[in-house]
């Protein structure tokens, strides 16, 4: 995944509705040029700027999605990239990066959990308020291959980047050459999301197994299948360390959205580097989308 | 605690890149001989071209240093390598850089070619290290040389250097006798005697002193109860550390009214720049602000050039390139 995929066939991105619960237009006020910024000839990417905030809900305990309004990122954003959102606090001043889930219209959703004060801080945040953001950032996966049978496995809050993934392949008229694993601690809280852009969702909590048991179910369809398949997944490391083991074996392609502590989130930091067969890589500017190959992680349990 | 929310309102129109990136600067200065369009540099470590320049026009600022250099890559220290801190965060890279080699292929052109100032960060685990670094930057079209004796995250080399006088002499001077290029003297913080690690430097031929570099700090979680770090402890930044970089600063001017110096530390905006240049730096380097918006260093170079306006004594001492 060394370049930025370019999309070519988009049928019906953007039009879907607002997914604020009130009337968005009254908070939805993008000014944000729709293109980068040009200066002198030259093309920049828009900075860090302030954003109106369209809802914020709850959608399991501890899980809320945010969204935001921002044309800029609306339009430009694809999947498996990320975006730095900021707090409100002095004292906080560091990015938080979060995959970016759904688009609708202007609108960009994130669905994260609360894990510290500064995620707190953000499900506190009401529909009206602004919030700092940069994005979006990172590369994305290759969705490029139009034959191809696309699964999206996701563990916990690694879901996002594959809901957009979905949406992206069904905006792109190919909603049924997805189907979306998605393995869950308990509440299987991001199936009705995906459900919008996936004919086939295919989701398991801790008690009934996990995203292998749901994998294994598939093997003899997956052999049944012509086209290409590739694998896309983001969650912890070792499910997606698993995950591409069983893929590896069966010889199915596989593409993996790692997280990392980060810094800066653009590439200037140096903090959030992975090991590669290339070296150590940045996962905010070189990823965050990498292969099993790229990994290492084809002969790994 | 509504700095972030009111530095941002100013960013959020394209109408003010545009602005930034193309009215005449008002207030140039001179660094160690080297003109500077602006007092304002970004600090290495957190300035890389090929990231910031998809941000705004690199060639803007005073000057840019790039990240530390070695002579050949180095991989860093294992990941966590960053815990936030208030109004600040710890981070221990380590120095991951991908070589003189590739520097030279890449960086250094692309910089040039963008019309960049350039301050090349020189990085060593050993004198020879960065004898040989700067030996072969000594005919490249970089501008300047910043020496980081003060990396607080790599075992040998780094902060070992600059923190003994000694040894700080000896390096400083064996580079002297190898370079003209004008050589900057990146200092630590983590010493008991700030004044005699610049005089060190200064005596052995430093064409100009920055301060400060990180200080030694750690984080834990408090539900494993470990470290948060790989490497334990990494260097504080950020606008937590602006009082104590400030007093450095003040206390090297002090003591030695001749060298030029870039104060460096937990600068958020113009106001905090002018600060140091009060307290008798020629220059600034903006750091850990980069981190929380790619065009900070941009955007402080602004506010202090229009602060300096009102202030026309200590502009015309910049613009001379006068020290204190």
């Amino acid at each position: 995944m060394s370049t930025q995929f370019i999309p070519t066939q988009i049928k019906q991105r953007h039009t879907g509705p607002a997914k604020g619960s009130h009337d968005a237009s009254d908070i939805c006020r993008c000014h944000e040029p729709s293109e980068g910024i040009v200066v002198n000839g030259e093309s920049y990417l828009p900075a860090r700027r302030s954003v109106p905030i369209v809802s914020v809900r709850q959608l399991d305990q501890g899980v809320i999605e945010l969204v935001i309004c921002d044309r800029y990122m609306a339009e430009h954003a694809r999947p498996a990239q990320f975006a730095n959102l900021f707090t409100h606090d002095g004292l906080r001043l560091m990015p938080r990066p979060f995959g970016i889930c759904e688009i609708c219209g202007d609108e960009v959703s994130f669905i994260f959990a609360i894990v510290g004060a500064g995620t707190a801080q953000f499900a506190q945040m009401k529909a009206g308020d602004s919030i700092d953001v940069l994005g979006p950032l990172g590369k994305t996966f290759d969705l490029t291959s139009p034959d191809a049978r696309y699964i999206l496995v996701g563990g916990g809050l690694g879901v996002p980047p594959l809901i957009q993934a979905a949406q992206y392949l069904h905006d792109s008229g190919r909603e049924n050459r997805t189907t979306a694993i998605f393995g869950y601690r308990k509440h299987h809280f991001a199936d009705s999301i995906v459900g919008q852009y996936s004919d086939d969702v295919r989701s398991i909590d801790e008690e009934q197994g996990n995203v292998i048991t749901v994998l294994d179910s598939m093997d003899a369809e997956l052999r049944q299948i012509s086209d290409p398949v590739v694998i896309l997944s983001c969650g912890p490391t070792p499910m997606m360390k698993a995950v591409a083991f069983w893929a590896s074996s069966r010889g199915i392609a596989t593409q993996f959205n790692l997280e990392e502590r980060m810094g800066c989130g653009y590439g200037t930091c140096v903090v959030c580097v992975v090991d590669t067969i290339h070296g150590r890589k940045k996962v905010c500017l070189e990823g965050p989308v990498f292969t099993a190959q790229e990994l290492g992680w084809e002969s790994e349990r | 605690m509504t700095t972030a929310i009111e530095r941002t309102d100013a960013l959020s129109s394209s109408q003010s890149l545009q602005d930034m990136l193309t009215l005449p600067w008002k207030h140039p200065t001179i660094v160690a001989g080297v003109p500077w369009k602006n007092p304002v540099g970004t600090a290495s470590g957190t300035f890389n071209v090929e990231a910031c320049s998809r941000f705004y026009d690199v060639a803007q600022m005073g000057a840019v240093s790039t990240k530390g250099v070695s002579i050949i890559p180095w991989e860093g220290n294992p990941t966590p390598r960053t815990a936030e801190t208030p109004a600040g965060t710890v981070n221990s890279v380590g120095l991951q850089n991908p070589g003189l080699d590739h520097y030279l292929a890449n960086d250094l052109p692309m910089l040039k070619r963008m019309g960049a100032n350039v301050i090349t960060n020189v990085a060593g685990h050993s004198d020879e290290d960065y004898i040989q670094v700067v030996e072969r930057l000594a005919d490249k079209p970089c501008d300047m040389l910043e020496i980081n004796v003060s990396c607080p995250n790599v075992s040998h080399g780094g902060m070992s250097v600059g923190t003994d006088a000694k040894a700080l002499h000896h390096l400083i001077g064996a580079l002297r006798n190898i370079t003209d290029k004008p050589m900057i003297v990146k200092l630590s913080p983590n010493v008991t005697d700030i004044v005699g690690i610049a005089k060190a430097a200064v005596d052995a031929g430093a064409d100009a002193l920055s301060l400060i570099n990180t200080l030694v700090g750690m984080r834990i979680n408090t539900t494993t109860g470990r470290p948060i770090l790989a490497n334990i402890t990494g260097g504080v930044s950020g606008p937590c550390i602006f009082p104590i970089a400030l007093s450095f600063v003040w206390r090297v001017r002090r003591a030695l009214p001749d060298i030029p110096i870039i104060g460096i530390g937990g600068i958020s905006n113009g106001d905090n720049a002018l600060e140091y240049l009060y307290a008798g730096a020629n220059a600034v380097e903006v750091g850990a602000a980069a981190l929380l918006d790619p065009i900070a260093p941009l955007r402080i170079a602004r506010e202090l050039d229009d602060l300096l306006d009102a202030r026309p004594e200590l502009a015309e001492k910049l613009a001379e390139g006068r020290t204190w």
